[in-house]
Order: C-alpha cells, then sequence, then structure tokens
C-alpha cells in the first residue's frame, strides 16, 4: 500500500524518535506523537507507521504468526504444531482429548475387528468421563442448545462465543436456580445477537427456542438486569439487510430504506416503536417507491410483522420523509 | 410552559388494613348486597363502593383490600363504608382500624415529545430498560424516592410504586431535572 512512502520517512528520522515511541502501546488506536495522525501496522517491515508524516514509531516488531507456510491443508496439518483454540462454546473450552473415530492405528492401518470394539468402548467411557458430573453435563446441554438455534437463525460464530460467555457469566452468577436451562441459553443468545449488531427479533428467536415465548422474554430482561449486559435498542437498519435478502429486493430498495428510517428518527416519531415493525414498513414503503412491488402480506410473512402494524408505520414513515423534505 | 407538576393526577390508590378476625366469606356474601363471591374464580369476596369509586377485597383471614380510588382520602372514606357494612352484619370492627397505603399510581405530561433511546443512553443503560420490541415504553427505577417510572414518547410518563403522593412528585422532579441536564428535554 502505502509502502514507498514508508521507506523515504522512516530512514531519516528514526533516530529522533526512538525515544518517544512509549506512547501507550496498549490503545486500540494509536495517535501520531508528532503530528496526531493514524498509526498503522506495517507487517512487511515490522514497524508502526504514521500514516499521515510517515513516523516510525515503533520498529522490530515481533511477529507473532506461525514462521511456517503452508499451501494447502495437507501441509498445514503436516507443519502446524498446535490444536484448536480454546473456545467458550465447548463446557470444556475444547481442552480435553478425544479419541479419533478413523479406527486406524499410529501408521494408519485399519484395526483389526476386537480392537476396534476396544475402542469403541474406549471411546464412550472417555465420552462420560468427559462430563462427569451433572453441572458439566447441563452446560453441555445449555452450550449445545445455543449452537443449535445459533445455526437455525444463521448467528456467525461471534454471536455463539458471545452468547457462551454471557451463559457462563449467568451460571457463575447462580442466576440459573428457577430458571429453565434453555430458556438462559436463549436469552443468552438473543442478548448477545443484539449486542453484536446483529440482531434477530423476539419472534424468530422464539420459534427456534424450546421454551415459549412469555418464559424467554422474562428471563431475557432478568439476565440483562442481574449482569448488566448494557444492550442499546436495537437499530431498525441492523434488520434491513436481512429482511431485504428474504424477499429478493434490490440494494436500492434497501438503500431507500435505511433513508427512510433516519428520516423517521430525526423526526423523532420512532420512539417507542419495535424496531422489527419499522423495518418492515421501511422495507414495504420503499419497495414501492423504487418500483420493486412487493405486497405487505409478503413482507408481513418474511417480518412476523403484522400487515396492520406494516400499514401503520408505513404513514409515519412517509410523513416524517415529508417533513424532512 | 407548564410546569410538569401541575399535570399530576392520582390514579389509583391501593391500601391494605384489617378487621382481626376471621370471616366465613359464604355467608358474608349472602347478606351483603352487591358483593361478588366466587372462590373459584378468585378467593376474596369484592365489594364495591359507588362514592367513592373503589373496590375493596376481602379475604377469608379478615384482610382487606383497597383499590381502584383517586386519593387517599377516598380510601379511608371507602373502607369507612366498608367497616360500617359489616358492623351492620354484627361483626365486630375495632373502631379504627389501621389503614396502610401500598400503592399510588400516578401520571404526568411533560408536555412534548421523548426521543426514547437517547434518554436511554443519557440515563445509562444499566438503570433502565427499554425493550420497544416488548413495551413502547422505557422503564427507569429511582432509587430515592423508590418508585417506578415509564415514560413514553407522547411525553406522559407513569409513575408507580410510591406510598405518599409526595413521592410522585419528587420524581417527576428529578426526572425533568435530570433530562435537562442531559439536554434531551426541548
Amino acid at each position: 500500500m502505502s509502502d514507498s512512502t514508508i521507506r523515504t520517512y522512516s530512514s531519516d528520522q528514526r533516530q529522533t524518535d526512538n525515544d518517544e515511541t512509549v506512547s501507550t502501546p496498549d490503545e486500540d488506536v494509536l495517535t501520531c506523537p508528532e503530528c496526531g495522525g493514524q498509526v498503522i501496522d506495517d507487517e512487511e517491515h515490522g514497524e508502526s507507521v504514521c500514516v499521515d508524516c510517515g513516523l516510525v514509531v515503533e520498529e522490530n516488531g515481533i511477529d507473532r504468526g506461525p514462521e511456517w507456510r503452508a499451501f494447502n491443508s495437507t501441509e498445514k496439518d503436516e507443519k502446524s504444531r498446535v490444536g484448536a483454540p480454546t473456545t467458550n462454546m465447548m463446557h470444556d473450552k475444547g481442552l480435553s482429548t478425544n479419541i479419533g473415530w478413523q479406527d486406524k492405528d499410529a501408521y494408519g492401518n485399519s484395526l483389526s475387528s476386537n480392537q476396534r470394539q476396544k475402542m469403541q468402548r474406549l471411546r464412550k467411557w472417555n465420552e462420560r468421563f468427559r462430563t462427569r458430573n451433572s453441572k458439566e453435563r447441563n452446560l453441555k446441554q445449555a452450550l449445545g442448545e445455543i449452537e443449535r438455534m445459533a445455526s437455525a437463525l444463521g448467528l456467525p460464530k461471534e454471536v455463539r462465543e458471545t452468547a457462551s460467555v454471557i451463559y457462563r457469566r449467568a451460571l457463575s452468577e447462580d442466576l440459573l436456580p428457577g430458571r429453565s436451562i434453555e430458556g438462559v441459553a436463549t436469552a443468552a443468545l438473543y442478548a448477545s445477537a443484539r449486542q453484536l449488531s446483529t440482531p434477530r427479533s423476539i419472534d424468530e428467536v422464539a420459534n427456534v427456542s424450546r421454551i415459549d415465548e412469555m418464559e424467554f422474554k422474562r428471563t431475557y430482561r432478568y439476565i440483562v438486569r442481574e449482569l448488566s449486559l448494557e444492550v442499546a435498542p436495537a437499530d431498525p437498519a441492523q434488520y434491513v439487510p436481512r429482511f431485504a435478502s428474504d424477499l429478493d429486493l434490490p440494494d436500492e430498495v434497501e438503500r431507500r430504506s435505511r433513508e427512510l428510517i433516519s428520516n423517521a428518527q430525526a423526526d423523532g416519531v420512532t420512539s417507542g416503536k419495535s424496531p422489527v415493525g419499522l423495518a418492515a414498513a421501511a422495507i414495504y414503503a420503499s419497495s414501492l417507491l423504487t418500483n420493486h412491488k412487493v405486497t405487505q402480506s409478503e413482507v408481513s410473512e418474511v417480518t412476523d410483522v403484522s400487515e396492520v402494524t406494516i400499514r401503520n408505520r408505513y404513514q409515519e414513515l412517509l410523513e416524517a420523509t415529508e417533513a424532512a423534505a | 410552559m407548564t410546569d410538569p407538576k401541575e399535570t399530576i393526577n392520582i390514579e389509583n390508590v391501593v391500601a391494605s388494613t384489617g378487621i382481626g378476625q376471621e370471616l366465613d366469606l359464604q355467608s358474608v356474601a349472602m347478606d351483603l348486597e352487591g358483593a361478588d363471591y366466587d372462590p373459584e374464580q378468585f378467593p376474596g369476596l369484592v365489594y364495591r363502593t359507588q362514592d367513592p369509586k373503589s373496590a375493596a377485597l376481602i379475604f377469608r383471614s379478615g384482610k382487606i383490600v383497597c383499590t381502584g380510588a383517586k386519593s387517599t382520602d377516598d380510601v379511608h372514606e371507602s373502607l369507612r363504608i366498608v367497616f360500617d357494612k359489616l358492623r351492620e352484619l354484627s361483626i365486630k370492627v375495632e373502631d379504627d382500624p389501621e389503614i396502610v397505603v401500598q400503592n399510588i399510581v400516578t401520571s404526568a405530561d411533560l408536555g412534548r415529545q421523548l426521543n426514547l433511546n437517547a434518554i436511554a443512553i443519557g440515563l445509562g443503560l444499566e438503570n433502565i430498560e427499554y425493550e420497544p420490541e416488548q413495551f413502547p415504553g422505557l422503564v427507569y427505577r429511582l432509587d430515592d424516592p423508590e418508585v417506578v417510572a415509564l415514560l413514553f414518547g407522547s411525553g406522559k410518563l407513569v409513575i408507580t410504586g410510591g406510598k405518599e403522593p409526595k413521592d410522585a412528585e419528587h420524581a417527576v422532579d428529578k426526572i425533568t431535572s435530570r433530562l435537562e441536564e442531559l439536554g434531551l428535554l426541548d
């Protein structure tokens, strides 16, 4: 990228700033001590450089990545000396040992049927040993539940990881007694999806959960309050891309929807209105405005919002846009 | 601009009291005119007073809950009526049983639209509860006075959990000054 500029400046400025490099290395965004510009990592040269003036803030940086290179998965398996990273998504953080399923010995030869039976038994006992007590079994079930619902909702790995952490926190703060494992797992997943700006509506989550909606909502409020999770109100615009793609609508509609929503927010008519309803109405309105008509009932089906709500919000959105124009 | 405190209106007062003896609700229901008693539906006997309008829930244990009154005076008035009615049925009721106000629900109007999203962030997400998907109001729990306020987008608010009418005034004062501090009230 900006390699050329880096090289020209770095050589003559290096000596002067060696003693100034102590500028708080822990912060996420470093600023240049000379001009206050943004500092980026230049991995090729092992330096941190200011984008604006080219000042080298740090040199001889350590590359913590692997020293080997692999070009396909076989090579990677051969060269890598570590296992998978630990994860909160597994009850043992993925740290315990598994007996392989291949039924092959160290030389890659198949086992005899006697041996195979023995390995099968060992596998079973290993599995039982891994989850010895009820606590671990419950945790395993909860995390499995989170995984299952997240898959059904198409939520990314970060959301699952966060949900698992929230569940573990609830567990360690003794919030589980009196509530169902599934309930807390569902609430944790909903909260983490909201926190990571990929919200799913309550209806969607309740549909894939094994508990009923009332219990889910109640548990969610309880968990959020007790763990002080600070879940900001969902932004209707965050629902728009998903709904638009579910309805096979082009980018144009999406863009128009965002406009409508931000107009409505500026006008202050969104207070207390369900973000899902607003998103649904914005999609409907912008599909009409851009000649990609979908019907209210189609939108209603995809978004789980009633047609009446769509009509009401639709009016308010258009009025707000008129007021803005 | 009118003072939001002037718009405060008491909507409901709930108070409890007791006559200190167990009652046979079945016979009370027979003798007391206008009493509703359906133990399948609700274990208490419901007796409604018309002036002032309120409902007294009389329980087998002799405890009485009065709800629906519009002021603390009305509560005392309607409970006095209930006590008199019970005395007419030759049930012994001491002269002045202690009446404890349990909850006062009030409404008020801040007189302008509120941006609940901004308020949610401004008051601090850990102090409030705002889930527009579940309920359109913002729930704000105050420590002093110990009441719960529901703020709505229209600028109207409901204050509940207070034990005396003054609590609502304090709460409205506190909320308006907090919102003014945050510059969210204009």
